[in-house]
Protein backbone atom coordinates (compact mmCIF):
# COMPACT_ATOMS: atom_id res chain seq x y z
CA UNK A 1 0.00 0.00 0.00
CA UNK A 2 2.95 2.31 0.65
CA UNK A 3 3.98 2.34 -3.01
CA UNK A 4 0.36 2.85 -4.03
CA UNK A 5 0.06 5.84 -1.69
CA UNK A 6 3.23 7.41 -3.13
CA UNK A 7 2.00 6.95 -6.69
CA UNK A 8 -1.39 8.48 -5.89
CA UNK A 9 0.28 11.37 -4.06
CA UNK A 10 2.41 12.09 -7.14
CA UNK A 11 -0.54 11.72 -9.55
CA UNK A 12 -2.61 14.09 -7.39
CA UNK A 13 0.10 16.77 -7.57
CA UNK A 14 0.68 16.36 -11.32
CA UNK A 15 -3.07 16.59 -11.99
CA UNK A 16 -3.36 19.68 -9.80
CA UNK A 17 -0.39 21.26 -11.62
CA UNK A 18 -1.95 20.37 -15.00
CA UNK A 19 -5.14 22.15 -13.89
CA UNK A 20 -3.08 25.21 -13.01
CA UNK A 21 -1.36 25.10 -16.44
CA UNK A 22 -4.62 24.97 -18.37
CA UNK A 23 -6.33 28.16 -19.52
CA UNK A 24 -9.51 26.48 -20.79
CA UNK A 25 -12.47 24.55 -19.37
CA UNK A 26 -10.10 21.58 -18.93
CA UNK A 27 -8.80 23.40 -15.84
CA UNK A 28 -11.95 22.59 -13.86
CA UNK A 29 -12.02 18.94 -14.96
CA UNK A 30 -8.40 18.54 -13.91
CA UNK A 31 -9.04 20.24 -10.57
CA UNK A 32 -11.97 17.89 -9.93
CA UNK A 33 -9.82 14.88 -10.81
CA UNK A 34 -7.04 16.14 -8.56
CA UNK A 35 -9.60 16.33 -5.72
CA UNK A 36 -10.67 12.72 -6.43
CA UNK A 37 -7.04 11.56 -6.36
CA UNK A 38 -6.47 13.36 -3.07
CA UNK A 39 -9.47 11.50 -1.63
CA UNK A 40 -8.02 8.21 -2.91
CA UNK A 41 -4.80 9.14 -1.17
CA UNK A 42 -6.63 9.76 2.11
CA UNK A 43 -8.54 6.49 1.87
CA UNK A 44 -5.37 4.49 1.24
CA UNK A 45 -3.71 6.33 4.11
CA UNK A 46 -6.64 5.41 6.38
CA UNK A 47 -6.18 1.76 5.35
CA UNK A 48 -2.48 1.94 6.20
CA UNK A 49 -3.20 3.49 9.60
CA UNK A 50 -5.80 0.78 10.28
CA UNK A 51 -3.32 -1.93 9.28
CA UNK A 52 -0.58 -0.35 11.44
CA UNK A 53 1.65 0.04 8.39
CA UNK A 54 4.39 2.65 8.72
CA UNK A 55 4.50 5.23 5.95
CA UNK A 56 5.60 8.73 5.13
CA UNK A 57 4.91 11.40 2.51
CA UNK A 58 8.26 11.03 0.70
CA UNK A 59 7.93 11.07 -3.07
CA UNK A 60 9.99 11.55 -6.21
CA UNK A 61 10.74 14.90 -7.74
CA UNK A 62 8.06 15.75 -10.26
CA UNK A 63 9.18 17.48 -13.46
CA UNK A 64 6.28 19.44 -14.92
CA UNK A 65 7.78 21.98 -17.30
CA UNK A 66 6.07 21.38 -20.65
CA UNK A 67 5.03 23.63 -23.51
CA UNK A 68 1.96 21.58 -24.53
CA UNK A 69 -0.73 20.40 -22.12
CA UNK A 70 -1.00 17.07 -23.98
CA UNK A 71 2.47 16.09 -22.69
CA UNK A 72 1.41 16.38 -19.06
CA UNK A 73 -2.00 14.80 -19.80
CA UNK A 74 -0.25 11.73 -21.28
CA UNK A 75 1.96 11.65 -18.22
CA UNK A 76 -1.12 11.65 -15.96
CA UNK A 77 -2.68 8.79 -17.95
CA UNK A 78 0.55 6.80 -17.57
CA UNK A 79 0.52 7.47 -13.81
CA UNK A 80 -3.14 6.43 -13.52
CA UNK A 81 -2.31 3.18 -15.37
CA UNK A 82 0.49 2.51 -12.89
CA UNK A 83 -1.86 3.14 -9.96
CA UNK A 84 -4.43 0.74 -11.43
CA UNK A 85 -1.76 -1.99 -11.54
CA UNK A 86 -0.91 -1.36 -7.88
CA UNK A 87 -4.43 -1.65 -6.47
CA UNK A 88 -3.92 -4.93 -4.69
CA UNK A 89 -4.30 -5.97 -1.10
CA UNK A 90 -6.93 -3.39 -0.22
CA UNK A 91 -10.58 -4.02 0.55
CA UNK A 92 -12.68 -4.86 -2.51
CA UNK A 93 -15.18 -2.00 -2.20
CA UNK A 94 -12.36 0.53 -2.21
CA UNK A 95 -10.41 -1.10 -5.04
CA UNK A 96 -13.60 -1.28 -7.14
CA UNK A 97 -14.32 2.37 -6.52
CA UNK A 98 -10.75 3.43 -7.31
CA UNK A 99 -10.56 1.32 -10.47
CA UNK A 100 -13.82 2.78 -11.70
CA UNK A 101 -12.61 6.35 -11.00
CA UNK A 102 -9.26 5.71 -12.68
CA UNK A 103 -10.90 4.26 -15.77
CA UNK A 104 -13.26 7.24 -16.09
CA UNK A 105 -10.52 9.80 -15.51
CA UNK A 106 -8.21 8.18 -18.09
CA UNK A 107 -11.00 8.21 -20.67
CA UNK A 108 -11.88 11.86 -20.00
CA UNK A 109 -8.28 13.08 -19.90
CA UNK A 110 -7.53 11.33 -23.20
CA UNK A 111 -10.24 13.47 -24.80
CA UNK A 112 -9.19 16.84 -23.43
CA UNK A 113 -8.05 19.30 -26.09
CA UNK A 114 -4.40 20.17 -26.35
CA UNK A 115 -3.34 23.73 -25.53
CA UNK A 116 -0.17 25.74 -25.34
CA UNK A 117 1.17 26.11 -21.81
CA UNK A 118 2.41 29.52 -20.66
CA UNK A 119 3.00 28.66 -17.02
CA UNK A 120 6.81 28.42 -17.24
CA UNK A 121 8.02 31.38 -19.32
CA UNK A 122 9.26 33.15 -16.16
CA UNK A 123 8.25 36.60 -17.48
CA UNK A 124 6.68 37.38 -14.10
CA UNK A 125 4.06 39.72 -15.48
CA UNK A 126 0.36 39.73 -14.69
CA UNK A 127 -1.92 40.77 -17.50
CA UNK A 128 -3.27 44.33 -17.06
CA UNK A 129 -1.45 44.70 -13.72
CA UNK A 130 1.78 46.69 -14.02
CA UNK A 131 4.05 46.10 -11.03
CA UNK A 132 7.39 47.66 -10.15
CA UNK A 133 10.46 45.40 -10.12
CA UNK A 134 10.50 45.54 -6.32
CA UNK A 135 6.82 44.58 -6.04
CA UNK A 136 7.31 41.79 -8.61
CA UNK A 137 10.25 40.35 -6.64
CA UNK A 138 8.29 40.55 -3.38
CA UNK A 139 5.28 38.87 -4.97
CA UNK A 140 7.48 36.15 -6.53
CA UNK A 141 9.09 35.25 -3.21
CA UNK A 142 5.74 35.39 -1.42
CA UNK A 143 4.16 32.97 -3.91
CA UNK A 144 6.99 30.42 -3.70
CA UNK A 145 7.16 30.66 0.07
CA UNK A 146 3.41 30.49 0.64
CA UNK A 147 2.61 27.80 -1.94
CA UNK A 148 5.19 25.55 -0.27
CA UNK A 149 3.78 26.46 3.13
CA UNK A 150 0.20 25.64 2.08
CA UNK A 151 1.29 22.26 0.72
CA UNK A 152 3.21 21.61 3.93
CA UNK A 153 0.11 22.47 5.98
CA UNK A 154 -2.09 20.21 3.84
CA UNK A 155 0.24 17.29 4.51
CA UNK A 156 0.71 18.00 8.23
CA UNK A 157 -3.01 18.50 8.97
CA UNK A 158 -3.82 15.50 6.82
CA UNK A 159 -1.38 13.34 8.80
CA UNK A 160 -2.76 14.62 12.09
CA UNK A 161 -6.28 13.92 10.86
CA UNK A 162 -5.38 10.38 9.77
CA UNK A 163 -4.06 9.65 13.26
CA UNK A 164 -6.77 11.41 15.24
CA UNK A 165 -9.72 9.60 16.76
CA UNK A 166 -11.16 12.82 18.17
CA UNK A 167 -14.13 14.04 16.13
CA UNK A 168 -13.77 17.70 17.10
CA UNK A 169 -10.07 17.89 16.24
CA UNK A 170 -10.65 15.90 13.06
CA UNK A 171 -13.17 18.45 11.87
CA UNK A 172 -10.77 21.33 12.55
CA UNK A 173 -7.89 19.52 10.82
CA UNK A 174 -10.08 18.75 7.80
CA UNK A 175 -11.23 22.40 7.61
CA UNK A 176 -7.60 23.51 7.65
CA UNK A 177 -6.68 20.98 4.92
CA UNK A 178 -9.55 22.28 2.76
CA UNK A 179 -8.57 25.90 3.34
CA UNK A 180 -4.94 25.23 2.46
CA UNK A 181 -5.98 23.32 -0.67
CA UNK A 182 -7.89 26.41 -1.76
CA UNK A 183 -4.97 28.72 -1.01
CA UNK A 184 -2.54 26.43 -2.84
CA UNK A 185 -4.78 26.59 -5.91
CA UNK A 186 -5.09 30.37 -5.68
CA UNK A 187 -1.35 30.95 -5.31
CA UNK A 188 -0.59 28.31 -7.97
CA UNK A 189 -2.98 30.02 -10.35
CA UNK A 190 -1.18 33.33 -9.92
CA UNK A 191 2.21 31.61 -10.33
CA UNK A 192 1.02 30.01 -13.58
CA UNK A 193 -0.18 33.39 -14.86
CA UNK A 194 3.23 34.89 -14.03
CA UNK A 195 4.99 31.96 -15.73
CA UNK A 196 6.66 30.70 -12.54
CA UNK A 197 4.67 27.59 -11.67
CA UNK A 198 6.56 25.02 -9.61
CA UNK A 199 5.70 21.90 -7.63
CA UNK A 200 5.88 22.60 -3.88
CA UNK A 201 8.85 20.95 -2.25
CA UNK A 202 8.50 17.60 -0.52
CA UNK A 203 7.69 17.86 3.18
CA UNK A 204 10.31 16.52 5.58
CA UNK A 205 8.85 13.66 7.65
CA UNK A 206 10.13 15.23 10.85
CA UNK A 207 7.50 17.96 10.39
CA UNK A 208 4.55 15.58 10.68
CA UNK A 209 5.72 12.31 12.22
CA UNK A 210 7.17 13.65 15.44
CA UNK A 211 4.72 16.46 15.93
CA UNK A 212 3.74 17.86 19.32
CA UNK A 213 0.25 19.21 18.76
CA UNK A 214 0.29 22.03 21.31
CA UNK A 215 3.65 23.43 20.14
CA UNK A 216 2.63 22.97 16.51
CA UNK A 217 -0.62 24.90 16.97
CA UNK A 218 1.13 27.69 18.87
CA UNK A 219 3.78 28.01 16.15
CA UNK A 220 1.06 27.76 13.50
CA UNK A 221 -0.83 30.69 15.01
CA UNK A 222 2.37 32.78 14.95
CA UNK A 223 2.99 31.79 11.32
CA UNK A 224 -0.54 32.73 10.33
CA UNK A 225 -0.09 36.12 11.98
CA UNK A 226 3.15 36.57 10.00
CA UNK A 227 1.41 35.45 6.79
CA UNK A 228 -1.37 37.97 7.43
CA UNK A 229 1.24 40.70 7.78
CA UNK A 230 2.86 39.62 4.48
CA UNK A 231 -0.56 39.78 2.78
CA UNK A 232 -1.18 43.22 4.24
CA UNK A 233 2.20 44.49 3.02
CA UNK A 234 1.65 43.02 -0.45
CA UNK A 235 -1.84 44.47 -0.60
CA UNK A 236 -0.41 47.91 0.21
CA UNK A 237 2.48 47.50 -2.23
CA UNK A 238 0.22 46.65 -5.17
CA UNK A 239 -2.81 48.80 -4.26
CA UNK A 240 -1.73 51.75 -6.40
CA UNK A 241 -1.18 49.47 -9.42
CA UNK A 242 -4.07 47.09 -9.04
CA UNK A 243 -7.13 47.30 -6.84
CA UNK A 244 -8.03 43.76 -7.96
CA UNK A 245 -4.75 42.29 -6.68
CA UNK A 246 -4.97 44.31 -3.46
CA UNK A 247 -8.48 42.92 -2.90
CA UNK A 248 -7.16 39.38 -3.46
CA UNK A 249 -4.55 39.77 -0.75
CA UNK A 250 -7.09 41.32 1.63
CA UNK A 251 -9.37 38.34 0.93
CA UNK A 252 -6.55 35.86 1.72
CA UNK A 253 -5.62 37.93 4.77
CA UNK A 254 -9.17 37.69 6.13
CA UNK A 255 -9.24 33.95 5.52
CA UNK A 256 -6.01 33.62 7.53
CA UNK A 257 -7.80 35.38 10.41
CA UNK A 258 -10.28 32.54 10.61
CA UNK A 259 -7.49 29.93 10.46
CA UNK A 260 -6.12 31.54 13.59
CA UNK A 261 -9.53 31.19 15.27
CA UNK A 262 -9.73 27.52 14.23
CA UNK A 263 -6.26 26.85 15.61
CA UNK A 264 -6.97 28.75 18.83
CA UNK A 265 -10.15 26.68 19.31
CA UNK A 266 -8.23 23.47 18.62
CA UNK A 267 -5.52 24.55 21.07
CA UNK A 268 -8.05 25.34 23.83
CA UNK A 269 -9.81 22.02 23.21
CA UNK A 270 -6.50 20.09 23.23
CA UNK A 271 -5.48 21.73 26.50
CA UNK A 272 -8.85 21.00 28.11
CA UNK A 273 -8.49 17.32 27.15
CA UNK A 274 -4.84 16.98 28.07
CA UNK A 275 -4.60 19.13 31.16
CA UNK B 1 15.94 38.57 -9.38
CA UNK B 2 17.82 36.83 -12.20
CA UNK B 3 16.64 34.04 -14.47
CA UNK B 4 18.91 31.44 -12.88
CA UNK B 5 17.49 32.15 -9.42
CA UNK B 6 13.92 31.87 -10.70
CA UNK B 7 14.73 28.55 -12.38
CA UNK B 8 16.06 27.18 -9.06
CA UNK B 9 12.87 28.43 -7.35
CA UNK B 10 10.61 26.83 -9.94
CA UNK B 11 12.42 23.52 -10.15
CA UNK B 12 14.96 23.00 -7.38
CA UNK B 13 17.65 20.56 -8.47
CA UNK B 14 18.43 17.40 -6.45
CA UNK B 15 15.61 17.91 -3.94
CA UNK B 16 14.44 14.81 -2.08
CA UNK B 17 15.67 11.88 -0.05
CA UNK B 18 17.96 9.03 -1.14
CA UNK B 19 17.08 5.60 0.19
CA UNK B 20 20.44 3.98 -0.73
CA UNK B 21 22.71 6.85 0.29
CA UNK B 22 26.28 6.09 1.43
CA UNK B 23 26.19 8.99 3.85
CA UNK B 24 24.00 11.73 5.31
CA UNK B 25 24.89 14.99 6.99
CA UNK B 26 22.88 17.68 8.67
CA UNK B 27 23.30 21.44 8.88
CA UNK B 28 21.23 23.01 11.58
CA UNK B 29 20.18 26.42 12.86
CA UNK B 30 19.63 25.88 16.61
CA UNK B 31 17.90 29.25 16.98
CA UNK B 32 14.87 28.46 14.83
CA UNK B 33 15.00 24.69 14.28
CA UNK B 34 15.63 24.99 10.53
CA UNK B 35 17.83 22.29 9.06
CA UNK B 36 19.20 20.84 5.86
CA UNK B 37 20.00 17.17 5.26
CA UNK B 38 22.35 16.17 2.44
CA UNK B 39 22.55 12.61 1.13
CA UNK B 40 25.48 11.36 -0.92
CA UNK B 41 26.09 8.38 -3.14
CA UNK B 42 29.85 8.02 -3.38
CA UNK B 43 32.19 6.06 -5.63
CA UNK B 44 35.95 5.81 -5.20
CA UNK B 45 38.63 6.19 -7.85
CA UNK B 46 42.14 5.26 -6.72
CA UNK B 47 40.99 5.72 -3.13
CA UNK B 48 39.56 9.18 -3.83
CA UNK B 49 35.85 9.54 -2.98
CA UNK B 50 33.74 11.15 -5.67
CA UNK B 51 30.17 12.45 -5.29
CA UNK B 52 28.24 10.34 -7.80
CA UNK B 53 24.83 11.59 -6.77
CA UNK B 54 23.47 14.03 -4.23
CA UNK B 55 20.09 14.95 -2.76
CA UNK B 56 19.02 17.43 -0.15
CA UNK B 57 15.98 18.13 1.97
CA UNK B 58 15.27 21.28 3.92
CA UNK B 59 13.12 22.37 6.78
CA UNK B 60 13.50 26.02 5.99
CA UNK B 61 12.66 28.90 3.75
CA UNK B 62 12.84 29.45 0.00
CA UNK B 63 16.38 30.85 0.22
CA UNK B 64 17.57 27.58 1.79
CA UNK B 65 16.03 25.59 -1.06
CA UNK B 66 17.64 27.83 -3.68
CA UNK B 67 21.04 27.58 -1.94
CA UNK B 68 20.61 23.79 -1.69
CA UNK B 69 19.72 23.54 -5.35
CA UNK B 70 22.74 25.62 -6.43
CA UNK B 71 25.33 24.07 -4.13
CA UNK B 72 24.29 20.45 -4.73
CA UNK B 73 24.36 21.11 -8.46
CA UNK B 74 27.93 22.40 -8.11
CA UNK B 75 28.95 19.48 -5.90
CA UNK B 76 27.65 16.69 -8.11
CA UNK B 77 30.56 14.88 -9.78
CA UNK B 78 33.26 16.52 -7.61
CA UNK B 79 35.83 14.54 -5.66
CA UNK B 80 35.84 15.23 -1.90
CA UNK B 81 38.86 17.54 -2.14
CA UNK B 82 37.12 19.79 -4.63
CA UNK B 83 33.86 19.55 -2.67
CA UNK B 84 35.76 20.68 0.47
CA UNK B 85 37.02 23.65 -1.56
CA UNK B 86 33.43 24.39 -2.61
CA UNK B 87 32.40 24.42 1.06
CA UNK B 88 35.30 26.75 1.97
CA UNK B 89 34.62 29.13 -0.93
CA UNK B 90 30.95 29.25 0.01
CA UNK B 91 31.80 30.02 3.66
CA UNK B 92 34.08 32.90 2.59
CA UNK B 93 31.29 34.32 0.44
CA UNK B 94 28.84 34.56 3.35
CA UNK B 95 30.12 37.93 4.59
CA UNK B 96 29.12 39.51 1.28
CA UNK B 97 25.43 38.61 1.47
CA UNK B 98 22.55 39.53 3.76
CA UNK B 99 22.43 37.81 7.20
CA UNK B 100 19.32 35.79 6.36
CA UNK B 101 20.77 34.63 3.01
CA UNK B 102 24.07 33.88 4.75
CA UNK B 103 22.58 31.65 7.42
CA UNK B 104 20.54 29.67 4.85
CA UNK B 105 23.56 29.22 2.56
CA UNK B 106 25.81 28.28 5.48
CA UNK B 107 23.31 25.62 6.55
CA UNK B 108 23.63 23.94 3.14
CA UNK B 109 27.44 24.25 3.04
CA UNK B 110 27.91 22.69 6.49
CA UNK B 111 25.40 19.93 5.65
CA UNK B 112 27.58 19.02 2.66
CA UNK B 113 30.66 19.04 4.88
CA UNK B 114 28.80 16.95 7.48
CA UNK B 115 27.80 14.39 4.87
CA UNK B 116 31.37 14.04 3.59
CA UNK B 117 32.62 13.72 7.18
CA UNK B 118 30.00 11.02 7.85
CA UNK B 119 31.35 9.13 4.83
CA UNK B 120 34.93 9.46 6.09
CA UNK B 121 33.96 8.29 9.60
CA UNK B 122 32.01 5.33 8.24
CA UNK B 123 35.21 4.02 6.65
CA UNK B 124 36.29 3.12 10.18
CA UNK B 125 32.85 2.58 11.68
CA UNK B 126 30.12 1.62 9.15
CA UNK B 127 27.40 2.34 11.74
CA UNK B 128 28.56 5.85 12.53
CA UNK B 129 25.52 8.15 12.83
CA UNK B 130 25.05 11.11 10.53
CA UNK B 131 27.25 14.07 11.48
CA UNK B 132 25.45 17.32 12.38
CA UNK B 133 26.98 20.80 12.35
CA UNK B 134 25.41 24.02 13.57
CA UNK B 135 25.51 27.36 11.78
CA UNK B 136 27.71 30.13 13.14
CA UNK B 137 25.83 32.97 11.45
CA UNK B 138 22.58 34.45 12.67
CA UNK B 139 19.56 35.78 10.80
CA UNK B 140 19.59 38.82 13.07
CA UNK B 141 20.95 42.03 11.59
CA UNK B 142 23.98 43.54 13.29
CA UNK B 143 23.98 47.25 14.05
CA UNK B 144 24.24 49.26 10.86
CA UNK B 145 23.48 46.26 8.61
CA UNK B 146 20.63 46.18 6.13
CA UNK B 147 19.01 43.30 4.25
Amino acid sequence: MKTLAIKIHEAWLVTLMAGLMSSTQSKHILFDFADILFRHFRWIEAEMVKAGESYDYDRDMIPIQVDKLSIILNNIIMRLNQIDLQIIGIKRELSNRMSSDLSYMREMIAHLSDEEVHAFHAKRKLEYIPLSEEATDALTLFLFEESSKEYELIMIYNYLNAHSSDLYLSRVFQDLVDESLFHLKQFGDMMAKMGILGVPKMVHKELYQSIKIEAFLLAGIDEEIAAKEECRKLSEAVASNSKELAKFFDFINNQESYHIVLMQDALAYWRSKNG
Amino acid sequence: MDAQLIEHLMEPKNYGSMSDADSEGIGKNPLNGEKVAIYLRVSEQDGVPIIQDIRFQAIGCTTTVVAGSMITQEAKGLDFKKADELVNTTMQFLEQISPSDAVCTEMVAIALKASMDTYRLRKGDPDHPAVTYQVQHSCTLKEGETE
